[in-house]
């Protein structure tokens, strides 16, 4: 299950392409997030026509740039495989105990050790069907979460590998902000995968219940 | 050695996956379902905190298991052992075997205190072969795997490859975040002034989109006005009343401290009077004859002039305030005051002030007598709106007369009001900004018979008196006139736009076919919103010849 280095050499090409898609979704879902669960007020995002459905995107041009420069960094961790979970935790604002996390567990598709014939890559279709399910449970999973009336903010962290080429002065090594786990319930959504990646996310928030 | 389920499907569940530690259990987690994620999650947690109690890999804790069944025990050889030490385990090696390993191994009695929250007995799990001791310690594991990021030093390396794979939760990894923290939400005060106005643009039945009217297809209504008059220094107040439509079809409009009448049919414009030094107009209304025009000033005054003649005939004092609010019934004038009280003079008689009505905390803004004189309503800056009774009683100046009825509805001030001219009962009202919302009330039952919420302000009502139909003015942002239809409150008709500003008066024709607007744009227009029928015509009526001779405009 634990991601290989040999993966990257395997096809370059689709690598490349599934690493772009991947960022995209990344991108989406974490504005789908910010606003679905009210991390920033409703009038700083618009409609974007995107996977063939409306997706709510910032156009907060300060946490615009804020997500761009996370997520090119992403990609090149993707590239090398240096990235092997993304987390998206909301904290309490004033007590900065951490209400949720989204993770998203970054896997590398192994092929089957046995057959030797490339399976027939995964139309885009299909994948953007995938995606379409993730984003739309996303915003599904407004009906479940507890409210949070505090005000909040949000931090993104990257699980990588020891190896992983991190760029000393703007990634520091951080707490992992988990929400204890006799207050913590988790919910598995749906996930997809490119002939390269498999995303699954899952949900878990505090619940005092 | 106790553990029970707790739930009878929990051992189902644990039947299901034989192999927990292998990754059959990414399957495991992979099943949760948003109905129950509690209890399987206790299950896999339970499963975990085994692994992480029962850890066949540390030399310092020589196997003493309680109970060993004699199938799958492994030695732990030197090869082995280094291979775990490397946390690196090869697929499909010894990795099956290990497990059994595990989950033979029964944990030595010191681990967690915790644990002993639920205990039970052994006989009731006897079915599963593969899962001997389960912790039901719901509250461990994932921090325990939280944790182990930290410092994973403290656990076996093959244990944390093994959880890792098993988990999918990567150990041995470095957490990392952006050297910065996330930009603030924009701008709070900022959200709160959007909050503000929100009214305005989120309201039901705002469109997205900015450009002219939208019309019923079965009717065709012109969204240009029929004419347009400039009317230079009008001033731009929700609370006047300053424009009124005569039935000998000349319409009054009061410019700061002038009064001009302007003759609809034959067009000429004539200058009536002024408001006394440092006033100005706030209300004008034509008598129900057309003769007279009842003008109230800022200062209090309301002054009656002769249209013909142009003369003054007389100045009524008395009120404190500025006078927004005139209606006439026949000789009895009614004036709304800005202390919101509502007078009633007596225009023929030297000692006017014949009536006080006190029904409202804010200044009267609406006033209109229904055609017969039984009834008054009037509505206040209080959001109120309230129904007198007509009958002037004869020695009541100074005593305290209530209101018919009174409405609380509305959540904000109540200037438009018209009552319907072909179902006598019925009064519209609708609210400013706040409210924006339109009522109709049967004035004999005081029931609200409708209610419609608009997209914005409502400045004016008037009925059409042919058809079942009403419009309204509007303010921003759309500065629309809408034609409703009744009962439906279906919107037949929106002509958006009507004005640069927000149409703050309007009146309608005697004939009943237009409408003319005023608003802080400075201009007059007029609207033909509604046809006369033309069967009426046809009969010959007086009236309906009238409206294409004096009642037409030029």
């Amino acid at each position: 299950m634990a991601p290989t280095k040999q993966a990257p050499t395997r096809q370059a090409i689709t690598l490349k392409g599934s690493t772009n898609l991947v960022t995209e979704f990344f991108k989406y879902a974490v504005n789908t997030i910010l606003f679905q669960r009210g991390v920033y007020p409703e009038d700083d995002f618009h409609m974007v026509k995107k996977y063939g459905q409306t997706v709510l995107v910032t156009q907060d041009l300060a946490l615009e740039n804020y997500l761009d420069k996370i997520l090119k960094q992403v990609n090149k961790w993707l590239l090398t495989g240096g990235v092997t979970q993304l987390v998206l935790a909301i904290i309490s604002k004033d007590t900065r105990t951490p209400l949720e996390r989204w993770v998203f567990d970054i896997n590398l598709v192994e092929q089957p050790a046995g057959s030797s014939e490339v399976p027939p890559p995964k139309p885009e279709s299909e994948i953007q069907a995938e995606i379409r399910y993730i984003l739309k449970q996303i915003v599904s999973t407004v009906t479940f979460l507890p409210i949070m009336d505090e005000p909040t903010v949000f931090n993104i962290l990257a699980y990588t590998s020891e190896s992983a080429d991190i760029p000393a002065d703007e990634w520091v090594d951080t707490d992992p902000l988990a929400i204890e786990a006799s207050k913590s319930q988790q919910v598995k959504l749906r996930s997809f995968s490119t002939d390269v990646h498999r995303i699954e996310a899952m949900v878990a928030y505090r619940y005092d219940g | 050695m106790a553990f029970t389920p707790k739930t009878p499907s929990r051992q189902r569940s644990r039947s299901e996956t034989k192999t927990p530690l292998t990754p059959s259990m990414m399957n495991g987690i992979s099943s949760m379902s948003l109905a129950s994620p509690t209890k399987r999650q206790t299950n896999q947690r339970g499963a975990i905190a085994d692994t992480i109690s029962a850890n066949p890999f540390i030399s310092s804790r020589p196997s003493s298991p309680v109970k060993r069944t004699t199938s799958g025990a492994l030695q732990i050889t030197e090869a082995l052992s280094k291979q775990a030490n490397s946390g690196v385990i090869r697929k499909g090696g010894i990795e099956s075997r290990l497990d059994v390993i595990t989950h033979d191994y029964v944990p030595p009695p010191r681990t967690d205190p915790k644990r002993s929250k639920s205990t039970g007995t052994l006989q009731r799990d006897t079915r599963d072969r593969f899962i001997t001791s389960r912790n039901a310690d719901v509250g461990e594991v994932a921090a325990t795997l939280e944790l182990m990021h930290l410092s994973h030093s403290s656990s076996s390396p093959s244990h944390t490859a093994r959880l890792a794979s098993a988990t999918g939760v990567p150990i041995n990894k470095r957490i990392l975040s952006y050297h910065e923290p996330p930009p603030p939400p924009s701008d709070t005060t900022l959200a709160a002034q959007r909050d503000a106005v929100r009214p305005l643009y989120a309201r039901t039945g705002s469109l997205p989109t900015s450009t002219g009217a939208t019309t019923n297809k079965s009717r065709k209504i012109s969204t240009q006005p029929e004419r347009v008059l400039d009317a230079p220094g009008m001033v731009d107040d929700f609370y006047l009343n300053l424009l009124s439509w005569s039935c000998l079809n000349v319409v009054a409009v009061a410019l700061a401290e002038n009064t001009y009448i302007w003759k609809a049919d034959t067009g000429a414009v004539t200058h009536v009077g002024e408001a006394p030094e440092g006033s100005y107009v706030s209300s004008v209304s034509f008598s129900s004859d057309g003769m007279f025009l009842g003008v109230g000033c800022g200062t209090g005054e309301v002054e009656l002039w002769d249209v013909e003649t142009g003369q003054r005939l007389r100045s009524m004092s008395g009120h404190q305030g500025q006078i927004a609010a005139l209606s006439w019934n026949n000789h009895i004038l009614s004036s709304g005051c800005g202390d919101g009280s509502i007078w009633h003079h007596d225009v023929r008689v030297a000692r006017h002030k014949v009536m006080e009505l006190l029904g409202h905390t804010g200044e009267v803004c609406g006033l209109t007598w229904r055609e017969d004189g039984e009834l008054l309503a009037s509505g206040g800056n209080d959001n109120v709106v309230n129904i007198w009774d007509g009958r002037i009683a004869e020695s009541v100046t100074g005593s305290h007369v209530s209101a018919k009825w009174t409405k609380r509805n509305h959540t904000a001030a109540v200037k438009a009001l018209a009552w319907c001219p072909w179902q006598p009962s019925l009064l519209a009202s609708g609210g400013g900004t706040n409210d924006a919302t339109i009522n109709i009330w049967n004035s004999t039952t005081g029931a609200r018979l409708h209610s419609l919420a608009t997209s914005s302000q409502v400045t004016n009502i008037h009925w059409s008196p042919h058809r079942k139909e009403f419009l309204s003015t509007h303010g921003y942002p759309n500065n629309s006139i809408m034609i409703h239809a009744y009962p439906s409150m279906e919107r037949v008709a929106e002509i958006r736009d009507a004005h640069d500003t927000r149409v703050l008066f309007c009146a309608r024709s005697p004939g009943g076919d237009l409408v003319v607007t005023g608003a802080g744009d400075e201009n007059l227009k007029f609207w033909r919103v509604w046809e006369v029928p033309k069967e009426k015509k046809g009969k010959g009526r007086e009236k309906a010849s009238s409206s294409t001779g004096i009642l037409g405009i030029r």
